[in-house]
């Protein structure tokens, strides 16, 4: 038992547990959660420490560490044919630092549900199933095995959305859940596609291992997704090409991009403040990974064909997003669309395929990560009071929670990309990637990196008017003298949970080498496997 | 003994951003107990003392010195953090340094009994901290990031009444503002980094790096008009050049202290210096779309500045008047003569605003709460010499030297930028003259404004208190005059040069010479300061007679007026078309976003639903249907045969007989 297998199925004990445990020690749920939480958080330190940065991964099993690889399905179809699906895991630069990202976000999340009262158990099972899932995603380099933990992910949040979201909780749970699945579902298709078509070179078997369907050599002469002598077509468009859009379009819901991001917003105001934490803080890093890792990794002469098109969703993304966010009453929801618009970094960064870019767009990921998972964690702190978040409805919050303010302030200000904080870093390197790409001719126009960068500028605006709206000014509640008495300042509690997130935010902003490093070799791997199509 | 003491100038320098950046931490954790600031004007005095004598004496006029470290790698590129230190730098430093000092221990008395100070002395540290970071940074991408970082600080200090809405309304426009032009600072940065390969200063700028030999060549390429333009537009933004001046004036909204330190003399100054750091990437076409802003900032701040009533105002307009005169050196070629203004300017106008701030604090003091009266309003004033003597001393003084009057450092500054536009447009000929007979003008509306100030505020009566015995008035405190004596000290000549009348002979033009493209014109270095000083003289004497013996030629509030007091509607414009215009876009996408992509989902979603209605009809009704069709007509079939069995033997024998009728009607038709 390897270390990413006690990493990924701790929680899932845990929940094992928590379902055994008679009524009357309910409460304690929490405790195991925190426990197997922080437990994978010093493993994933451990595994950080312990990290080669020399090693590239990508499509080289061999430069993969923590690797463990076990044969799970093998089913003989037919005379010749055989399934070959594999317990398959391993970490490279791309998986390492989501993997750290994500067990902080959860360690997040289990601080911010400590107050739940509603069904505890099922409550944390379905929190630890839900991590596992993740932590699979993560790490799973069979797409079988990814395709099962990346399903799973759905089932926990449907319901901790369903049942402990707010009003319109039941519709926001059912067109999120339907949503991905309209993109899982298709993807299921073109695995099934890659597997009949990819073999592995030393059984000679049909394989469902990504590392092989990264290596040409290993496709069938005509198979479907074949690169050499590819025929196949669907409606007049290439194979490959079709497998790529279905690929991509999956992802894409998850990040979210404009125009399959209205699942977004519905879902962040109806779910509970923890479920918010981690579906912003996680669960939309699942997409940019999967189109990195997925979609760049199995297609890379697709992914330079169609980058002018990524680039162009990934711009759309961003202004559409931060106008969004500007005209938004609803603090909740104004954050909801600030992330689809910082997402579109990821998008962008991506798409121009230079390593400024991509480099620039893992870190926003994980810069997005913990910093969404504040806000949304800060704005649960004045619903849990007072049971209102319009902007419109408070004033003045500076003088009457100073401490909160200023919790408020920072976030923000490392959210519009303030140097000194990590959103910056990760900003501004997709800008000098885009700006980049014109120079070593992977083709994104600058107008593109000029379009970003307004983004830059409107996630001031809207920030910055918040603040004004609601924190400066004299003090003044539409709830008045009730609410004035609610509002306390931010308790230990939730201090606790804040001083970490934004801490990583600031350190990071100061020394993004502790990113860079692990992720550089990487990078440069993956885009110099795209840049031979170019 | 000197040997004892020494110690590297890079460590030095490093110290010297390190004590503001310990006062802001220490300030930031003590809070609310260390409210008597003494740390942070410890920290600053540290950096004085060390920018002073171990980083600014071993290196001007020597070798430059450069440390770096690497920060982070991404991909093949290094990206290195580090000190460069030469002649510009030390002098930024040294005067960031030298200005700060003061300001804080006018603070110490002037904010004293704020019940916000400890947030006051946090964001003065965390600013001194950035902007001595910013002088010294040794690459683009370090640059900016201090760059933004001072620009934070000066939101902070906009904002620090932050109860007023006013003050959050102007930190807010800063910000924005200042965004604008620090989106044009990055993608200057992504073009020179595409182009390039580096973002080291040395490494671009140095004269022995190879890269620079080539940025000549590279000026006729469409890349570096736009890399000249976008950092242009970074330095626009900061230096509040027009259209972007629009967030200064509001920023008065501050503590004066801030205004004298950071809206006058350091950080808005930090646009002229960018300039100059990145100087060889501009092309010609870019220097002179950089003179002709240049012009056009300073001759509508002076323009603008004529008519405010507000103290803070008057001298706000002036110091975007004086850094269009700093952007216009820059723009014909001359940026150390824009440096030598810059730092003459950021004495004498930060004494202006210290002088002006002792004014209101005294106003505000005499002013009963109830009244509600603006103590900022100089209609309000007049006659304070009798009562603040120093300060109406320090103040003319400053106000000479912004006038440019002979024996002030301002004369010597301004008539070298007078002078090299000059020489540029001889050179040129024939519409470029427009630009230095416009800065002679710029220069008469200056000595006219800044006149007009002093005598409504120091001269005739006062209007608000009509028994002039009245002893509400002092001179303002000690903590607070000596600080501003020392920096009137420094507005004369004598610090820059001994020759009182030639700017050659600075010490300061001296270490930042350079070669300009024009020839010098002798006959100009003559001719050029008288113009100048009898222009002022009159303006000077205009306002005698205007506002002290009550000439006044024109109507009280004439259409000019109105238009230069309300900045020729351009606040106005920009809220109408800009502000409003994103509000409605944003209000339409989301609209948009609600009713037709969501609609979308929702509306997929409708559908679905509906073809599962339609499904579930025809499954009940159709396929459900003919199945019980088919049981329903052998149930009836059934049901009809039924009867036949009822037992009775004539109907069995009928039945039976009326069959075998049939068979043989079909046996005989067949």
């Amino acid at each position: 038992m390897g270390f990413l297998s006690i990493l990924i199925f701790l929680p899932l004990l845990a929940a094992l547990v928590m379902l055994l445990l008679p009524k009357s020690a309910a409460g304690s749920a929490k405790y195991l959660a925190l426990a197997a939480t922080a437990g994978q958080l010093l493993l994933t330190g451990y595994l950080y420490v312990h990290f080669d940065s020399a090693q590239a991964g990508i499509n080289d099993v061999n430069s993969f560490q923590y690797v463990e690889q076990l044969s799970w399905i093998r089913l003989q179809i037919g005379a010749d044919k055989l399934l070959e699906i594999d317990y398959f895991l391993g970490l490279d630069g791309l998986s390492l630092p989501l993997i750290v990202l994500s067990a902080v976000v959860m360690l997040m999340a289990i601080g911010a549900s400590w107050n739940v009262t509603k069904s505890v158990k099922g409550y944390f099972a379905l929190l630890m199933l839900l991590n596992t899932a993740v932590m699979g995603v993560f790490c799973a380099l069979d797409f079988f095995l990814f395709y099962v933990f990346y399903e799973v992910m759905l089932l926990p949040l449907y319901f901790l959305i369903g049942i402990w979201g707010g009003v319109r909780r039941e519709y926001a749970a059912v067109k999120f859940f339907i949503y991905t699945l309209l993109g899982s579902v298709f993807m299921l298709l073109v695995i099934v596609g890659l597997y009949f078509s990819v073999t592995n070179p030393a059984t000679g078997a049909n394989t469902f291992n990504m590392l092989h369907m990264m290596n040409p050599a290993n496709y069938g002469e005509e198979s479907f997704f074949g690169w050499v002598r590819n025929f196949h077509e669907i409606f007049g468009i290439p194979a490959r090409l079709i497998g790529f859009a279905i690929l991509f379009i999956a992802f894409a819901i998850k990040v979210p991009i404009v125009p399959l991001h209205t699942w977004l917003p519905d879902a962040h105001v109806e779910a509970p403040t923890p479920v918010s934490i981690i579906l912003a803080g996680i669960l939309l890093k699942v997409g940019g990974y999967g189109i990195l890792r997925i979609c760049i990794g199995i297609f890379p002469d697709m992914a330079a064909l169609s980058n002018w098109w990524l680039g162009l969703i990934g711009v759309i993304s961003i202004l559409y997003g931060a106008f969004n966010a500007l005209a938004q009453k609803d603090l909740k929801r104004l954050i909801a669309y600030s992330s689809v618009s910082h997402m579109g970094f990821v998008l962008l960064g991506i798409a121009t395929l230079t390593t400024e870019g991509i480099s620039g767009a893992m870190f926003q990921m994980i810069s997005h990560g913990f910093l969404s998972a504040a806000l949304f964690f800060l704005v649960g702190v004045i619903y849990d009071r007072v049971h209102d978040r319009d902007i419109y409805n408070f004033r003045g919050l500076a003088s009457h929670m100073p401490r909160y303010t200023v919790f408020v302030a920072i976030a923000f200000f490392a959210s519009l990309g303030l140097p000194g904080f990590s959103a910056f870093i990760g900003e501004a390197f997709v800008i000098i990637g885009a700006f980049n790409s014109e120079s070593v001719g992977t083709g994104l126009p600058r107008w593109m990196a000029v379009g970003g960068s307004i983004g830059i500028l409107l996630s001031a605006v809207y920030f910055l008017w918040t603040l004004q709206r609601m924190f400066f000014g004299q003090t003044r509640f539409k709830g008045g003298e009730e609410w004035a008495t609610a509002l306390n300042d931010v308790t230990m509690r939730e201090q606790i949970i804040l001083y970490p997130a934004l801490a990583l935010a600031i350190i990071l902003g100061i020394m993004p080498s502790l990113v860079f490093t692990p992720l550089n070799e990487s990078v440069m791997r993956l885009v110099s496997v795209v840049s031979s199509f170019l | 003994m000197m040997n004892l003491l020494h110690i590297s100038p890079i460590h030095a320098s490093l110290a010297v951003l390190l004590f503001p950046l310990a006062a802001f931490l220490y300030q930031a954790l003590r809070g609310k107990q260390d409210q008597s600031g003494i740390v942070g004007l410890l920290g600053i005095l540290l950096s004085t003392a060390a920018s002073a004598f171990f980083v600014f004496f071993p290196i001007w006029q020597q070798t430059p010195v450069e440390a770096t470290a690497s920060w982070f790698t991404v991909g093949k590129h290094t990206f290195s953090a580090g000190i460069l230190l030469n002649n510009l730098t030390v002098l930024m430093q040294l005067l960031v340094c030298i200005i700060a000092l003061p300001v804080h221990i006018y603070s110490r008395v002037y904010m004293k009994g704020d019940p916000g100070i400890h947030r006051y002395w946090m964001y003065l540290s965390l600013f001194c901290f950035a902007m001595l970071a910013l002088c010294v940074a040794n690459n683009l991408l370090l640059m900016y990031v201090f760059w933004e970082l001072v620009g934070f600080a000066s939101y902070l200090l906009i904002g620090f009444w932050f109860t007023k809405d006013a003050a959050v309304q102007a930190n807010k426009k800063a910000f924005i503002v200042n965004r604008i032009g620090d989106i044009g600072f990055l993608i200057g940065i992504a073009l020179v980094y595409a182009h390039m390969g580096t973002l080291n200063l040395s490494e671009l700028f140095g004269k022995q790096s190879p890269l620079f030999e080539q940025i000549p060549l590279w000026h006729t390429e469409r890349w570096m008009t736009y890399a000249g333009l976008a950092f242009f537009v970074g330095a626009m933004a900061k230096s509040a050049q027009f259209p972007f001046h629009v967030w200064l004036p509001d920023a008065m909204e501050g503590p004066t202290s801030v205004s004298s330190l950071i809206h006058a003399a350091t950080m808005v100054a930090a646009g002229v210096f960018l300039l100059a750091t990145v100087f060889p990437l501009f092309n010609e076409s870019i220097l002179l779309v950089i003179a002709i802003i240049g012009t056009i900032t300073a001759l509508t701040a002076s323009y603008f500045a004529l008519a405010q009533q507000d103290i803070k105002k008057v001298l706000a307009f002036s110091t975007i008047s004086q850094l269009g005169f700093m952007v216009v050196a820059v723009g014909i070629g001359a940026w150390n003569a824009a440096i030598f203004h810059l730092v003459t300017h950021a004495f004498f106008k930060c004494l202006l605003f210290l002088c002006a701030g002792a004014i209101i604090h005294e106003m505000a003091h005499a002013i009963p709460a109830a009244a509600k009266v603006d103590p900022q309003d100089m209609r309000n004033m007049g006659g304070l010499r009798r009562f603040m003597p120093y300060t109406f001393i320090l103040m003319v003084i400053a106000s000479l030297a912004l006038a440019g009057f002979p024996l002030t450092s301002g004369f010597l500054s301004k008539d070298s930028i007078v002078i090299a536009a000059f020489e540029w447009a001889v050179e040129r000929g024939g519409t470029y003259l427009i630009i230095p007979i416009v800065l002679v003008l710029v220069s008469f509306l200056t000595a006219f404004y800044i006149g007009r100030m002093i005598f409504k505020v120091f001269f005739g009566k006062p209007k608000l208190w009509s028994d002039e015995k009245v002893t509400v008035f002092h001179e303002a405190p000690k903590g607070m005059w000596i600080p501003m004596a020392f920096l009137g000290l420094c507005s004369l000549f004598f610090v820059f040069s001994f020759n009182p009348i030639s700017h050659q002979n600075a010490a300061l033009m001296q270490g930042l010479t350079l070669l300009t493209g024009f020839q010098p014109i002798d006959s100009l270095h003559m001719f050029i300061p008288i113009v100048l000083i009898t222009g002022s003289a009159i303006g000077w004497w205009l306002g005698y007679r205007w506002y002290v013996q009550g000439k006044y030629p024109f109507q009280e509030n004439n259409a000019w007026v109105q238009h230069a007091q309300k900045q020729a509607y351009i606040n106005e414009f920009y809220q109408f078309i800009i502000v409003r215009s994103t509000l409605y876009l944003s209000r339409g996408l989301y609209w948009f976003d609600h009713y037709i992509v969501d609609g979308l989902t929702n509306g997929a979603a409708s559908v679905t639903r509906a073809v599962g209605r339609v499904s579930a009809w025809v499954d009940r009704n159709l396929v459900d249907g003919l199945v019980n069709l088919v049981a329903q007509t052998s149930y009836y079939a059934g049901h009809l045969l039924r009867w036949v069995q009822n037992g009775r033997l004539q109907n069995y024998m009928g039945f039976a007989f009326t069959m075998v009728l049939f068979g043989i009607l079909y046996l005989v038709l067949r």
